[in-house]
């Protein structure tokens, strides 16, 4: 009975595909013993082969029986492996190493059979270290990821229940330190939140009362009261999990062909090592490297040594350590073919608002319609007044009093009228006088008769493309201020780097008029700037780059869904709680970070690169052996040594790719 | 509660099926070959016992059948070859229920996840009969419910009679088997090459006793009684096999 105690968490057990390690079984001391078995198990095997050859002319017996240890020790498993494939009607390279270790022994080359499948048994640890460390991103989500939480009901109680019992609309409770357990919305309180387990992102992000959470969000300090925007299945987490997951199983097009490849490639050495055996004794004996002797052993070298085990790892454990590192990077990809994608495309086009802008205001003005006015009174009013409300706005308009030292005054009879403005009373020049702020339709209904008078020759400004202007009323004068989009400090670095660096063309997408998309361009150094476009234009740009050089999109991912499912990659950026995001999207950049693209595209080139070098490995080895082989040029050992060797190369320049 | 999946309990009550999921984690909790307990020091035990009979057993036809020379040599051999073989079938038994307990911990998790209503009648029936009722019971049920971790733990704990993080590795359990095994075939080959003759039984009835104790206090057992009846068993064994050599000796 375990109520009250932590009970055991079992997800780590099953999402680690069942590990020994971590059995729920095993007593903690003896967990230990089941960590890199097979590593361990080679490592054993290797040194106990090295004794059987160290005393191999002093004792033949017990090298001979320490030989057969080291074929229990990585025989056995191969072994298994093999029968398995062979019942799935595989012949891969499994049966390849197994059938050539059983004829080594055959032959009379005991030792080189057992060097054989001592290193095939490293190379498979290797690989398993691989997928091991491809796994790391999805099982610390799983960890993250809570499967309870505290349900408030009518009278008010609170309930620990199943997230996969929490329906749409339930009303939970989330307590500093906690993570919040599904996509919800704020409904009480107030908070800081970290979702840095989910996009890298270690900056905290205050919350109130109607913004929204994602699933696995850290709630740092206060207490929320949440209302169940998603259930279990749908929230951001595990769909997260679900874009890794399937990242993992789609392969690119080359690891297609390589898989497909690999079962035909291995039959035909199979059937060419057996036409070798039966043809070479029967050709003339006298030529060199013919006849009877050694027909066998220069089968079976031949057979090590074509053997495409480093040809058919070179590729997926690319792909994997890649993929595993954007994930750590907070970049989620649908796949290695999309990193072949990006590697081939030579044009990028960014949308605007929201991608090489921050999408948040910045008050770039504050002004009065008469200039002698002193300005600074004004700005605190305003702000002291417009702290009271919760709109991108009154937050850019307490931005700017702090930054021109603008103090906040107190103020009174505050009020709100939704989609008009806000009304307050404040002391200006000494006297307690009325505060309207909002546009001039709401502003200018509140003008007494004076103010009518004084601004007869006002004309209301009118407000350029992406601006937006806001009137503040104190008393008898008449202020405005000026809000437009700020660009992102990264933007211009990324944008200088993609040109200089792989020489890609940037250009901008938007539906602002010219001179604001122009501004905005020039300031971040793009270099074709598509303005004032339609949706359908902005389509058919797309599609027309994306024929012609290749294509990566960036955008919002919910606006610009259809250009970036047109586009050859389709990029989103900082949508983790948008569905649409990431069903449109190829990538999902979870940080805000427009960075985040130049380190993608370098990922993508490195690992194209990586693969280059594998296979150019992978083939070399195999052309470089397989001939003298079949001349009888190669030892055996030598065959072994070269095959495993290139194999255990491979593993490891493919792990390269897993630095962040 | 409604039973929304009658094929889940098969026709039968929640406390048929609640007793047949016991003895389903029990079969699946022990080794196959009969009430061995897991671990290490009980491998070693065993092992002891095991390994000591069979040298006595061949040390008592050695008496009538075998030149000495021979019945040494066979010995030795038969020594390294069992000290190999014994932590290695340790080892597979070990992984092998392993393997079985593996595999019902997925089934309850899968029961737990497509299931739930089920589970509940189960959770339900299982406080019920532990004396809870009422408001508390429902409580309780919610509480349990209300996390699958603990659901599952509960579960594989009260349905299945299962117990988590007691069993050690089937390699810690294979190497008290193999020191369980090399003890007495060291001592007992070295008393039979170096020593008088009686001293070769009364060293494997010493070890015989030595595991017999040790089996006993793992498993809580009267000590000096199994002490007892496992050297009168050997005893007997050994006996038995002298006594009916002699006839093929005679004949």
């Amino acid at each position: 009975m375990i109520v009250g105690n932590k009970p055991f968490i079992f997800d780590e057990f099953f999402a680690s595909g069942k590990e020994e390690s971590i059995s729920p079984f095993l007593t903690k001391s003896s967990k230990a013993w089941s960590k890199n078995l097979t590593l361990k198990s080679s490592i054993l095997a290797a040194f106990l082969l090295l004794i059987s050859f160290s005393i191999r002319n002093i004792t033949p017996s017990i090298s001979d029986a320490l030989l057969v240890f080291v074929y229990f020790l990585v025989g056995t498993p191969a072994l298994i492996d093999t029968i398995e494939d062979i019942r799935n009607l595989e012949i891969n390279i499994d049966v390849l190493m197994t059938l050539a270790a059983l004829l080594s022994v055959v032959i009379g080359s005991g030792f080189e059979g057992a060097l054989l499948l001592v290193l095939f048994e490293v190379s498979a640890a290797m690989e398993n270290t691989v997928t091991r460390k491809t796994k790391g991103a999805l099982s610390t989500l799983h960890e993250l990821s809570p499967n309870r939480a505290f349900v408030i009901d009518d009278s008010g109680q609170t309930w620990e229940k199943s997230t996969k019992d929490i329906t749409v609309g339930t009303i939970i409770l989330v307590k500093a330190g906690e993570i919040v357990p599904l996509d919800s919305r704020v409904i009480a309180g107030s908070s800081y939140i970290n979702l840095s387990h989910l996009t890298g992102e270690s900056i905290p992000i205050s919350k109130k009362a109607g913004d929204e959470v994602q699933a696995g969000a850290r709630n740092l300090d206060g207490t929320l009261t949440l209302e169940v925007l998603r259930v279990s299945a749908d929230s951001t987490l595990t769909r997260i999990m679900q874009l890794i997951t399937h990242a993992q199983e789609t392969k690119p097009q080359l690891q297609r062909f390589i898989d497909k490849f690999g079962d035909k490639y291995a039959i035909a050495i199979i059937l060419l090592s057996v036409i070798f055996a039966l043809i070479l004794p029967l050709m003339d004996s006298s030529l060199a490297y013919f006849g009877t002797e050694g027909s066998i052993y220069r089968s079976l070298t031949f057979l090590i040594a074509a053997s495409p085990c480093a040809l058919v790892i070179a590729t997926p454990t690319a792909y994997l350590s890649s993929i595993s590192s954007c994930a750590r990077k907070g970049i989620l990809l649908k796949g290695g073919i999309i990193l072949d994608a990006i590697s081939k495309c030579r044009a990028v086009a960014f949308d605007k608002t929201g991608t090489l802008t921050t999408g948040k205001l910045k008050c770039t003005l504050f002004s009065s319609t008469s200039p002698s006015r002193e300005i600074i009174p004004a700005l605190s009013i305003a702000a002291s007044v417009e702290q009271h409300v919760i709109h991108p706005i009154a937050d850019a308009f307490l931005n700017y009093a702090k930054e021109q030292n603008a103090p906040l005054v107190l103020i009174e009879d505050f009020k709100s009228i939704p989609g008009f403005g806000v009304q307050a009373k404040a002391q200006y020049k000494e006297k307690m006088e009325k505060v309207f702020i909002g546009h001039y339709g709401y502003v200018s209904s509140n003008f007494s008769d004076s103010v009518k008078e004084k601004l007869s020759s006002f004309q209301e400004i009118e407000p350029t493309e992406g601006k937006v202007i806001s009137y503040i009323l104190i008393g008898d004068e008449l202020f405005y201020a000026c809000f437009s989009d700020e660009i992102k400090q990264e933007s211009v670095s990324t944008i200088k780097y993609l040109a200089e660096k792989f020489d890609i063309d940037t250009s901008m997408l938007t539906g602002d008029h010219q001179e604001n998309a122009k501004s905005v361009g020039l300031k971040v150094g793009i270099q074709s700037i598509y303005s004032d476009l339609r949706p359908e234009d902005k389509l058919k740009i797309v599609a027309d780059l994306s024929k012609e050089k290749g294509l990566i999109m960036v955008g919002d991912g919910i606006n610009d869904a259809p250009a970036l499912l047109r586009a050859t990659v389709g990029i989103s950026m900082g949508k983790i709680g948008s569905a649409t995001a990431i069903d449109a999207s190829d990538v999902v950049f979870l940080q805000d970070d427009l960075s985040c693209l130049e380190w993608l595209i370098h990922k993508s080139h490195s690992t194209l690169s990586v693969i280059k070098q594998n296979l150019c490995l992978a083939l070399g080895v195999i052309c470089l052996a397989t001939s003298p082989a079949i001349l009888g040029l190669v030892p055996l050992w030598a065959a072994v040594l070269l095959h495993e060797g290139g194999t255990v190369l491979v593993g490891l320049n493919s792990l390269r790719l897993l630095k962040k | 509660m409604k039973d929304s999946n009658p094929m889940h309990f098969e026709g039968k009550s929640p406390k048929e099926h609640l007793k047949e999921a016991r003895l389903k984690g029990l079969i699946a909790s022990y080794e196959v070959h009969g009430m061995e307990m897991p671990g290490h020091i009980a491998a070693f035990a065993d092992s002891m016992k095991d390994t000591t009979t069979l040298l006595l057993m061949i040390w008592a036809l050695s008496l009538s059948l075998f030149q000495a020379d021979t019945i040494s040599k066979f010995m030795i051999l038969f020594s390294l070859g069992w000290i190999i073989w014994k932590p290695a079938r340790s080892a597979m038994l070990g992984w092998g229920r392993l393997e079985r307990l593996h595999r019902l911990i997925e089934e309850e998790r899968w029961e737990i996840d497509h299931n739930r209503e089920q589970e509940k009648i189960e959770l339900r029936a299982m406080y019920e009969d532990k004396g809870f009722k009422g408001k508390l019971l429902d409580e309780i049920v919610d509480t349990l419910m209300s996390d699958d971790n603990r659901l599952l733990q509960i579960m594989l704990e009260e349905e299945l009679g299962l117990t988590l993080e007691i069993h050690e590795h089937p390699l810690k359990q294979a190497l008290g088997s193999f020191i369980g095994a090399i003890i007495p075939c060291i001592l007992l080959v070295a008393s039979f090459y170096l020593c008088p003759p009686l001293i070769f039984p009364f060293l494997g009835l010493v070890l015989i006793g030595l595991a017999s104790y040790t089996s006993a206090k793992l498993e809580r057992n009267k000590k000096i009684s199994g002490f007892v009846w496992n050297i009168a068993s050997i005893g007997m064994v050994i006996t038995v096999i002298y006594v009916i050599s002699k006839i093929f000796v005679s004949n």
